[in-house]
Formats: C-alpha cells, structure tokens, sequence
C-alpha cells in the first residue's frame, strides 16, 4: 500500500481551487467531473509533482457529520492538516501581502516553527518548518 | 486564546521547556545538514557538539522522532535525489552524498524509493 493522497473537506471547490493554486501555488493535477456539479479535484507541489496529491472533497455539503467535525475544528482553531515550507517566516510574509489571514503567527515550538491560516473555505491550515 | 493554542501552550511547556536540549539537537540536526556528505558517525556528532555519544542519540530521537543515523540517511537520499534529476551520474551522486559503495548506495536507494537510482534517473531526466 501507498500513501498517496490527503483530502480536505471544502465548501466550494471551485473557490477552494483558487485558493489552493493562486495564494498557496499548488498545482492543478486531476479534475474529472462525478455529477452533480461535483469534481474529483487534486493538486500537487510544484517542486514534487510525483508526490501525493491533496484532494478538495466537497464532503462537507452532503455529509453533515464532516461539516459539524469541521465547524468544530475551525471553532477550536485546530488545523485540518498541515504543509511542510522551508521557511515559514517567509511564507507568512508572502501569504500576508496575498490578504491571507492567520490565527497564529510564526511560533516556534521544541525543533519545529509553525504558523496557522485560515483557508477560506472552512479550515485552518498549519505551514511547519523543522529547525 | 483558541482552544488549540492553549493545547500547544501546554505541549510546549511539557515537552520543549528545555532550551538549552534543544539548541543542541537543533544544532546537530545543522551539522547534518551542512556535512551530510561527510563520513559521519555518532563520534564526530557528539564531538562536535560536546556531549556523549548515547545522550546525543537519546536526545536527537526525543526531539525529532527518529535517530541521527535515519536523518541522515534520508538527507542523502533526498540530495541524491536531486542530483539524478539534474543530470549526474549515479557513480557521481553515490560519493558526492556521502556513500562509501554504489552497492550499498543503491541497495538503499531502492529500499527507501522503490526504484533503482538508475531507474529514478531514466524517470526524471525523461519527464523534463
């Protein structure tokens, strides 16, 4: 078995993907329609693009549990997931000049440094760096 | 304060309150960094930060989750990575990281990759 996905409920994947490639950079791989209006919508970093795919599942509008579970994680200031950077006092600088909005600035905790942000379409999102 | 940070706050306070540990292994981890290419061992580390060898790798493993030794192999094999897809040869990436044997080089490569570095290398330089 292979590790090859993560997902992440979202609200709007339509807005979701804007989000996700124009303020975060990740690359559009797959997107195949599965009725309904709905997509099967992955993207990838752009310096691994053979790495695993983060995929924006619209779970949270036709399976209520996952939108409480998310309503709850948001509420709480718990991150869905996070996303490895080399630098994350950089990256808050750049995310910040693109109008994203963080609930905790740069922190530094043992070996890690992390920084989380709200991705506008119903979850917060840790960036770490390994110090 | 979120529900959240007060849970770090209390992570941190239980787990990384000592600065002086973490400097250290932060250190170590740099030395890796900066002379992965190296022949390193346990000896040189804890020389070079001053501390014994066994606290070292106590250390390293409380604050990172995983040894020296498995950081360092996967630092290398993350360079040799690189290196492959920039066109060396795997002769060339084996000793420019730090491996003794193209046997063992790419015995390990493979284990930790799924491909042959000779088969990563056909991959990569075919995508570009």
């Amino acid at each position: 078995m292979k590790v090859t996905l993560i997902s992440i409920p979202v609200r709007d994947q339509e807005k979701a993907l804007k989000f996700y490639t124009e303020k975060l950079g990740f690359l559009k791989k797959k997107d195949a329609p599965l009725g309904g209006g709905n997509r099967w919508l992955t993207l990838v970093s752009p310096e691994w693009q053979d790495g695993p795919e983060l995929l924006l599942e619209p779970a949270p509008n036709h399976f209520e549990p996952c939108k409480v579970f998310q309503d709850a994680l948001m509420e709480a200031g718990f991150p869905y997931t996070q996303f490895d950077v080399e630098n994350v006092d950089a990256e808050y600088d750049r995310l910040i000049k693109l109008g994203v909005e963080f609930s905790v600035k740069p922190t530094e905790m043992g070996t890690a440094k992390f920084a989380v942000f709200n991705d506008t379409c119903g979850n917060n999102i840790q960036i770490v760096e390994m110090l | 304060m979120t529900f959240y940070e007060s849970k770090i706050k209390h992570i941190k306070n239980s787990c990384f309150s000592n600065d002086k540990q973490i400097q250290t292994v932060i250190g170590i981890k740099n030395y890796i960094d900066n002379n992965y290419e190296s022949d390193l061992n346990l000896e040189l580390l804890s020389h070079a930060k001053f501390v014994s060898k066994f606290h070292m790798l106590r250390l390293f493993k409380k604050y990172y989750g995983l040894t020296p030794r498995q950081y360092l192999i996967d630092k290398r094999i993350y360079k040799s990575k690189e290196l492959l897809t920039n066109g060396a040869s795997v002769t060339e990436t084996c000793f420019a990281v730090g491996f003794e044997s193209l046997g063992s080089f790419s015995t390990l490569f493979k284990t930790k990759t799924g491909k042959s570095p000779i088969d990563f290398k056909k991959r990569a330089t075919f995508k570009k």
